[in-house]
């Protein structure tokens, strides 16, 4: 510090060095920060299962129409090392109508799930899974559960105290770079980094494929996964 | 049943010393007194049984995909029969003669149970449900050496898509209170049912007392399981019809069946009472909110079974002396907490004697602990009304008594559930089952 102070040579030399640095910082980031590619494709999908029907042994059946669930869909995701982004931003699993908003949710590790209850009876969530064990208890309508942080990665399977029939599976992922196909099993997957990584596409537990891929800049693959 | 016999007067009201273990009944045919190593014997049994059950853990990932495997369905899913299972192991030890619906008089027991449900829907409107159950008997030891039985079967139409109104028939749970809702081992926080569904009384359905003092004599022996009956066995699964349904917030049900409430299972299949003394059994609930759900219950139909061991008096028949039972029932739930109570009052009319009336209630408690851990608390009890006793006096036909039960349950995973359980009961009169039980079931479902 003292130098800075008596020799002012010095005192300009180092901005300028500073500067630099950041210069050529850019340059070697910058090519890697602009390649990003795009993954597309088709999962050739299961067959859909019928819907399990809600238990009414001893008492009133659930009231008015339920409705179907939804039809299957995969969840296509990129497996490799990525630099720490931000944290992931909260989502709502809600639940309408006797059914979770969705029967599979991809979301990152770290991410706060939350449950609101819209329907005018009671649903009680849990989940046994390792990756995370939780049960909210009983809310209602007008209340709001505690967000769940789902930072293990793997699958949780979600219930319903109350009503069997309810299902989810959450997949927590420990990568940025996820997708639910559509109901046809199409996917894209942009903005990904270039390099070597895995692609997998998750149809269930015992239903996982996975393909190797090679990422350049600027390009779009083409990958599918048919039925082996 | 060789149980002594006591003066009509002897030992009414008379508070009984607390501690069950080495007390004896003079001339009792059960086993009164047993050594500390049985005890400990059994105690060990239960906590292994409680203990270990967690390891079965890491092995229930194949529950779950047989879980979801057993249904057979047609492509558009408008046909569907799913089968479920659920298996049940219980140890019960006790002082003594076991209490409440606990048949045989070993003090410790084990009780396996197999449950086999096949839920069937046809559509939006037809549903049914058929229950085999493989056990030693509806209660536990009341058939040692086994039986397969068909528990329940009925068949649904609800024709519209809400719940506005539903047909039912065949033999199926009651719809008095709100009991039966979580009757089963995986819903019932406890291992038995609260006393108004168990605790047996003197009032039989196959003989009718000669004499008011014949009838006052029966309190003084230990409970005629075999011969007796409670205000509600278990979740009387008698056969009948029945329409029910939900309008906003308002549920309804009204049934007739073939058997009283207080009806044993041997009598529960449509063809055992021939319908000379239909019971008609209707509840009214509301539900102001998801919280609370209230109901009013009330019962009345024939309870003695015509048999060459009923002598009625002359030109009476059985279905002159009816159950006549009215019951309120509430439960709230919030979060983690769960409550449910229930009163009942009922009313035999008893042959010879006039109407014998009892009064019982019970106040439940759930919490839970963690995602595995629950525990509950119940409180029973049970008041007995006086009848005359010929002399020109009243006096209380049987003894009120008051049980509490505790539980600590966990539930492991979705297929798994462990509990444990203390009750303690406290009877005025002379001591003559077990006054504490301790009981622990392992249950796996589906």
């Amino acid at each position: 510090m003292n130098s800075l102070k008596t020799n002012p040579s010095l005192r300009l030399a180092r901005p300028r060095v500073c500067l630099a640095a950041l210069v050529l910082l850019l340059l070697a980031v910058a090519p890697a920060a602009r390649a990003q590619a795009v993954i597309e494709g088709l999962v050739t999908l299961a067959a859909a299962a019928s819907a399990l029907p809600p238990g009414q042994r001893y008492q009133n059946p659930v009231g008015g129409a339920i409705p179907p669930p939804e039809p299957p869909a995969a969840i296509v995701y990129l497996a490799g090392k990525f630099p720490e982004t931000t944290p992931p931003p909260r989502v709502q699993l809600p639940q309408k109508n006797f059914r979770f908003a969705t029967e599979v949710l991809p979301v990152r590790k770290g991410t706060t799930i939350e449950f609101p209850n819209n329907d005018d009876f009671y649903h009680n969530v849990f989940s046994y899974s390792k990756p995370k064990r939780f049960d909210l208890g009983r809310y209602l309508k007008t209340e709001k559960p505690p967000g769940q942080l789902f930072d293990q990665p793997g699958v949780v399977r979600l219930y319903c105290e109350i009503h069997e029939h309810m299902r989810c599976t959450v997949l927590v992922l420990d990568t940025p770079h996820f997708t639910k196909t559509d109901a046809a099993g199409k996917f894209r997957l942009a903005q990904l980094p270039v390099g070597a990584y895995t692609l997998t596409a998750w149809l269930g537990e015992k239903m996982i494929r996975e393909q190797k891929v090679e990422l350049h800049d600027g390009q779009t693959l083409r990958v599918d996964f048919p039925t082996p | 049943m060789n149980s002594p016999t006591y003066p009509a007067n002897q030992s009414q009201n008379v508070q009984r010393p607390t501690l069950a273990v080495e007390r004896s009944l003079p001339n009792s045919p059960f086993p009164t007194s047993y050594s500390l190593f049985e005890i400990r014997h059994s105690l060990f049994a239960i906590l292994l049984v409680f203990l270990l059950a967690p390891a079965a853990r890491s092995e229930t990932s194949w529950l779950d995909r047989l879980d979801d495997s057993l249904f057979l369905s047609t492509r558009d899913g408008t046909f569907r029969t799913d089968l479920s299972v659920l298996a049940a192991l219980e140890l019960y030890s006790t002082g003594r003669r076991p209490p409440g619906l606990l048949f045989g008089n070993d003090p410790q027991s084990i009780n396996p149970r197999l449950s086999l449900y096949l839920d069937t829907r046809l559509g939006n409107h037809l549903y049914s449900l058929v229950q085999l159950r493989w056990d030693r008997g509806f209660d536990p030891f009341a058939k040692p050496d086994g039986i397969a039985r068909f528990d329940e079967y009925l068949l649904r139409y609800t024709p519209f898509t809400e719940p506005w109104i539903n047909l039912q028939a065949g033999k199926f749970a009651t719809g008095f209170g709100q009991w039966v809702h979580r009757h089963d081992s995986w819903n019932n926080p406890f291992i038995n049912a609260p006393l108004p569904y168990e605790n047996i009384f003197t009032i039989s359905d196959k003989s009718a007392p000669l004499s008011a003092a014949a009838f006052l004599n029966r309190r003084k022996v230990s409970d005629r399981k075999a011969d007796w009956l409670a205000t509600l066995w278990g979740p009387s699964y008698t056969s009948g019809a029945s329409v029910f349904g939900r309008l906003q917030k308002l549920d309804y049900a009204l049934e007739v069946k073939n058997a009283s409430l207080s009806s044993r299972p041997t009598v529960w299949d449509a063809i055992d009472r021939n319908w000379s003394d239909p019971t008609v059994t209707a509840r009214l609930g509301t539900r102001p909110n998801a919280a609370w759900d209230l109901g009013a219950s009330f019962s009345r139909g024939g309870y003695l079974i015509a048999n060459p061991a009923l002598t009625l008096p002359a030109g009476r028949h059985t279905s002159d002396f009816p159950q006549t039972t009215i019951g309120t029932d509430i439960s709230y739930a919030w979060h983690h907490w769960q409550f449910w109570a229930e009163a009942i009052a009922t009313r035999f009319a008893v042959p010879r004697v006039g109407d014998a009336d009892n009064f019982s209630y019970f106040l439940e408690a759930k919490y839970k602990l963690t995602t595995s851990l629950f525990t509950a608390l119940r409180w029973n009890q049970q008041f007995f009304g006086k009848v005359p006793d010929g002399t020109g006096g009243t006096q209380r036909w049987d003894q009120d008594a008051w049980r509490i039960d505790a539980v600590l349950g966990w539930r492991i995973d979705r297929h798994l559930q462990t509990k444990l359980q203390y009750s303690y009961t406290h009877q005025l009169g002379p001591l003559l089952q077990a006054d504490q039980l301790l009981s622990a079931q392992l249950s796996v479902k589906f």
